[in-house]
């Protein structure tokens, strides 16, 4: 657990300092805001309301793959990621300490992109705010889980920027499917679907579970 | 220092069609120093990532002690720093610490920085600190959880002359108190000074051992030139 939380405050740390990715990360959304703003002009408040969750999801996953990438880039630098592996007892809570300051880095994009789409495209989610933050959160764990471990799988290959999007691409469905279907209902103003929460309640934790117990091997050379 | 002893048994190391360890046999007394040499590509550095338990061979074991390697009794400088260049010195040694569980990691960081030197730049960040003074840091990294072994992969590489020589007087001082060391290195001369058997390395098999005599700069040498001959 040491482990976990000397990682996570190293993390955050740095990024406070550098503010590179977080800075990456919200100039991607807020610029996929935009394009969406320009694509989709006249709509009715109705059809916004419907087509908000989509959009947000599709700006949260770019921007969660962006952020996945730099977490063990920066861990090549001087070699770093060779001083983690070397620390003792069980390498999954280094898994650990990555994906939750993942979590809340992407958590923080998040809720700054959620604020830029709601001014742009005038929906007020204030009011549906703690169905969409449970249903966003629930989600991004799922992410945060499955890409840590991937990201530090494709991080010693040539290719991981091309790598990681495409590993992560079949344990993505479950979660965008419980995600989407729930994110719209909250922003609907009805209560998230039990079965939305289920799911990613389920998948969040078949893959914190394996992430956790393989990451002794994905360190290995 | 109650340091345990390290035995490699017959360890291969492949990578994909490369091989770049052909059954390496090594047995190293607890508190004892060693050489690495070799040409470049000679396996020494796969060899030191096993020993550090970063590279699980393809064959053989690693003990320790008799047992299992134990992470917590290995520490480990490679050819890069294991440094974060967006934290200062001291809180590189401070997450150095947490990472092995110390109860105090801030004190063993300020003991550390004050036995390196680095006092005065404790507060500033890594990312702007000189070759020298880095490999410093890393070496104060390496020794954060006390290990009794420590496995050094190129030290003296980018140090100037008077750098290269406070690190060996350096070293000298870590294995009189007791520390074993693995050296990987070119320098023959600091090889002898630091060590008290040598082993050479040619395309990831022993060629020469020295071991129980008293190490020389000449002799290693012309160990090392036969060494390659026998094998071009």
């Amino acid at each position: 657990m040491n482990v976990a939380l000397a990682i996570l405050w190293k993390d955050l740390l740095s990024e406070w300092r550098s503010r590179d990715r977080v800075v990456a990360m919200l100039i991607f959304s807020i610029l996929m805001a935009v394009v969406f703003y320009f694509a989709l002009p006249d709509r009715r408040p109705e059809e916004l309301r419907i087509l908000t969750p989509g959009l947000l999801w599709t700006a949260y996953l770019f921007a969660a793959l962006l952020g996945l990438n730099r977490s063990f880039a920066l861990e090549l630098e001087n070699d770093a990621l060779a001083g983690l592996a070397l620390a003792p007892g069980n390498r999954g809570w280094i898994f650990l300490g990555k994906a939750t300051a993942n979590w809340v880095l992407i958590s923080i994009v998040q809720i700054l992109t959620a604020a830029v789409f709601a001014v742009f495209y005038r929906v007020d989610l204030i009011p549906v705010l703690p169905g969409l933050v449970s249903i966003i959160g629930l989600g991004t764990v799922g992410i945060c889980a499955a890409g840590t471990l991937l990201a530090a799988m494709a991080v010693r290959t040539g290719f991981r920027e091309v790598l990681l999007p495409i590993l992560l691409l079949p344990a993505l469905f479950p979660i965008l499917a419980g995600a989407v279907k729930g994110s719209l209902a909250a922003v609907a103003g009805e209560a998230v679907p039990f079965e939305s929460l289920q799911l990613l309640i389920v998948v969040d934790g078949i893959y914190l579970i394996v992430a956790f117990l393989g990451f002794d091997y994905v360190l290995d050379e | 220092m109650n340091s345990p002893g390290l035995a490699l048994h017959g360890i291969r190391k492949r990578y994909a069609s490369v091989t770049a360890l052909r059954g390496i046999d090594l047995e190293l007394a607890a508190g004892a120093s060693l050489a690495i040499l070799g040409p470049n590509g000679a396996g020494k550095s796969t060899l030191l990532r096993v020993m550090a338990g970063l590279a699980h061979p393809t064959e053989g074991r690693v003990e320790f002690a008799g047992g299992k390697l134990d992470r917590r009794r290995v520490g480990y400088l490679g050819h890069s720093t294991l440094l974060y260049p967006e934290l200062t010195a001291r809180e590189n040694l401070v997450f150095a610490g947490r990472l092995y569980g110390l109860r105090n990691p801030t004190a063993r960081a300020d003991q550390l920085l004050a036995e390196e030197g680095l006092e005065a730049v404790a507060q500033r960040r890594a990312g702007g600190f000189s070759r020298g003074m880095a490999q410093r840091l890393s070496i104060a990294r390496a020794r954060v959880h006390a290990p009794a072994l420590l496995l050094l992969d190129e030290p003296f590489t980018g140090l100037d002359e008077p750098a290269a020589q406070r690190l060996t007087d350096r070293l000298e001082i870590l294995a009189s108190e007791g520390h074993g060391l693995v050296l990987v290195t070119h320098a023959i001369n600091r090889a002898a000074r630091l060590a008290q058997s040598a082993l050479i390395l040619v395309g990831g098999a022993v060629r020469h051992r020295s071991f129980g005599g008293r190490l020389t700069e000449s002799g290693l040498q012309t160990a090392y030139t036969q060494a390659l001959d026998t094998t071009q």
